[in-house]
């Protein structure tokens, strides 16, 4: 496990460069700072500012090398390294009028969604003639804020997630600049912006906060603000299954083998589920919990200086887990969705953690089936 | 009576907790503005349950929470006249001091005594679970503060009254 | 000037109320008419305090008007009362997770209308359902859309 403190501000996103040597940061604030790996240090080498309000997602396309950023001024840039050494950004001409929440790079890295406040998604593809990126909405039947997406690995179909307490599978094939897509099993006709499959139902509540594929697409995966995770199984008639856990709400999900989940989010803690073939999910735990040196003694003195200064007798006021506050996002740093064998995550801490996911999962013991 | 005490300020402290899950989000309705959804109450899908967890009917607390603040309203037990006429002073006081305690609501929602407002930029800059303390800490300490207030008021009562009687 | 130039009644209208890609409960009618309560009366007769509780919890009624929620509250904390202080922990291990979450529902419930009686018997059952549910089962009253 590697630690890295960016400072006392929340680190609101992070995306990781191909090799894993730079990574992209957005710590509240309206500017994208990249770090460059140094040793067991990080150093920032580029500030991108171009937002003038804070920046909520950012993604990097591994093959292409481009950042796409996008922030609450409701822009999106895109950042390409020119050959001198700096970013040079270009404006996407997103057409909405609220803020930006989160954008993704599709796979095949030739378009990304951005989803809005706005009650909509943008779905944007390079316009060669006119030398700039363009977008498409898909607006129905949205009726709150997006708060996530995923793509589907065939680069056709996109999962969001939004305050409307649905997850959503949406068709974003955009003729102009790909092929005919071949049927999936979430269905065969795949027009822009259809709706493909909607689950969850507003009276059970909850805001969707993160949806993920597993790698072949058939299974979705997403956590919501009722503790639950969901997923469903499109090549099982669309069955879906729910946990209800004790724990409090996660922020983000991320598959990390093929019967194997991980959460994170208000809890500050990682935790590891299981799926089984008739997806059942089962939550097997915790993954490396900080061991808490045990209570050692305190002396008089440290008593009383503390219930003067503090009014508390405790000693420290940390919690047990290594992030101290909500962990927001968590990103594969070696390995994919099938095999993964480190996670990123980042939290309202300002921390930054990178975890040996595999040595973790083996010391869950019986995971393999 | 005591008794009560532990396991009511144990339900408001795990029901905080829970409510506390708070994230930066932006206004659905206005333009690049980010707002207390609590308070504009602008989208109802935004909003949660509202909450209330009571000791006795006087003594309650009320948890409204939204998806990127949450509202808590106290209710302060007030058994006499005296006690209704302290505590409004008290919460009075410290109403008007609202910025230097951060959380402080400057006007109290209707049918409580006292009421704080935490923003997801509140929860980012503290501890979620420090914050929680601190709301159970007031609690606590606002029953003693306005018993022992009254009794010292009593005392200083009593005292007044035995020099005024003495000319007599 | 004429008069309904000054006039600011129109300002009491909100207009992004009317904007047609609002959010929108879906309409949840289940047909649920409550625990019957002449079954409960008979299970608390005949000293079978759980299964009252299980009947009560499977019939927690969603819509169907505030008179039906109230009776159903009413109803749920009378079985609740019945219980003694150390009998509690072991009803709430013997139910599953929806029905705890349920109970919770009650219980918040509960603490809404409040009556001298009622608060200490729902904080003793707050404390063993929370044990039990941990802090999800609180989350889950907390999102729940069905008696907004």
């Amino acid at each position: 496990m590697e630690k890295f403190q960016f400072g006392v501000e929340p680190v609101t996103c992070h995306a990781w460069n191909k090799d894993r040597t730079e990574i992209a940061v957005s710590l509240n604030s309206n500017e994208v700072k990249i770090y460059k790996k140094n040793g067991t240090k990080y150093e920032c080498i580029h500030t991108l500012s171009e937002h003038t309000q804070r920046v909520t997602s950012i993604d990097w396309a591994p093959n292409s090398n481009k950042i796409v950023s996008c922030g609450t001024d409701r822009n999106a840039y895109v950042w390409t390294l020119n050959g001198n050494n700096t970013w040079k950004p270009s404006l996407v001409i997103l057409r909405i009028n609220r803020a930006a929440t989160f954008v993704k790079w599709s796979p095949l890295e030739n378009k990304f969604a951005v989803g809005s406040g706005a009650r909509l998604v943008s779905v944007c593809y390079f316009e060669q003639e006119n030398d700039w990126w363009v977008s498409k909405h898909i607006k129905k039947p949205i009726r709150s804020t997006v708060t996530c997406l995923d793509w589907h690995s065939n680069n056709i179909l996109l999962a969001t997630g939004s305050t409307d307490f649905k997850a959503r599978v949406f068709s974003a094939y955009i003729k102009e600049i790909e092929d005919k897509p071949t049927a999936t099993p979430w269905g065969k006709k795949m027009t822009f912006g259809i709706l493909m499959a909607e689950f969850g139902q507003s009276s059970d509540g909850g805001w969707i906060h993160s949806v993920c594929f597993n790698k072949s697409g058939d299974l979705l995966a997403w956590v919501g603000h009722d503790s639950c995770v969901n997923i469903v199984n499109a090549v099982n008639e669309m069955k879906v299954t729910k946990l209800k856990t004790n724990f409090l709400p996660f922020l983000t999900v991320m598959w990390t083998g093929p019967q194997s989940l991980v959460t994170a989010g208000h809890d500050c803690e990682l935790l590891l589920f299981r799926v089984d073939n008739s997806t059942n999910i089962s939550f097997i735990k915790k993954l490396g919990e900080a061991n808490k040196q045990t209570e050692s003694k305190m002396s008089a003195m440290d008593m009383f200086r503390g219930m003067d200064k503090k009014a508390s007798t405790a000693k420290d006021t940390t919690k047990s887990s290594v992030h101290q506050n909500s962990i927001t996002c968590m990103s594969i740093h070696t390995g994919d969705k099938e095999n993964t064998t480190k996670l990123t995550t980042s939290g309202n801490d300002g921390l930054m953690v990178t975890w040996n996911y595999k040595s973790l999962e083996a010391a869950a013991g019986d995971m393999k089936i | 009576m005591a008794a009560t005490l532990r396991p009511y300020l144990d339900a408001v402290r795990a029901t905080l907790s829970a409510a506390m899950c708070i994230e930066n989000f932006s206004s659905q309705n206005v333009e690049r503005h980010n707002k207390p959804e609590v308070e504009t109450k602008s989208s109802k899908e935004l909003l949660l349950k509202p909450v209330v967890i009571s000791r006795t009917e006087k003594e309650k607390v009320l948890i409204e929470s939204s998806i990127n603040s949450i509202r808590i309203s106290i209710a302060v037990k007030q058994a006499d006249e005296i006690e209704k006429i302290l505590c409004h002073k008290f919460m009075r006081f410290m109403m008007l001091r609202a910025d230097n305690f951060f959380i402080l609501r400057r006007k109290p929602v209707e049918g409580y005594d006292i009421s704080f407002l935490v923003t997801n930029f509140h929860t980012e800059q503290m501890y979620k679970h420090k914050l929680v303390d601190f709301i159970i800490q007031f609690m606590e300490d606002i029953d003693k503060e306005i018993s022992e207030m009254k009794l010292s008021v009593n005392a200083r009562a009593r005292i007044v009254a035995e020099e005024f009687l003495k000319k007599f | 000037m004429a008069k309904s130039s000054q006039s600011r009644q129109f300002r009491k209208v909100n207009v992004d109320e009317f904007d047609e890609n609002n959010f929108v409960d879906d309409v949840v009618e289940d047909g649920q008419t409550g625990p019957d309560e002449g079954e409960v009366t008979n299970l608390l007769n005949a000293k079978k305090n759980t299964e009252a509780l299980k009947v009560v919890l499977a019939n927690r009624p969603v819509g169907g008007g505030h008179q039906l929620q109230a009776k159903a509250l009413q109803l749920a904390v009378r079985v609740l009362s019945v219980y003694r202080s150390n009998e509690i922990e072991a009803a709430v291990k013997s139910l599953s997770k929806d029905e705890i979450d349920t109970l919770m529902k009650y219980i918040y419930e509960g603490f809404a209308e409040p009556t001298d009686k009622s608060c200490g018997i729902l904080l003793s059952w707050h404390e063993k359902a929370f044990a039990e549910g941990g802090v999800g089962s609180i989350v889950r009253v907390l999102t729940d859309r069905k008696s907004v």
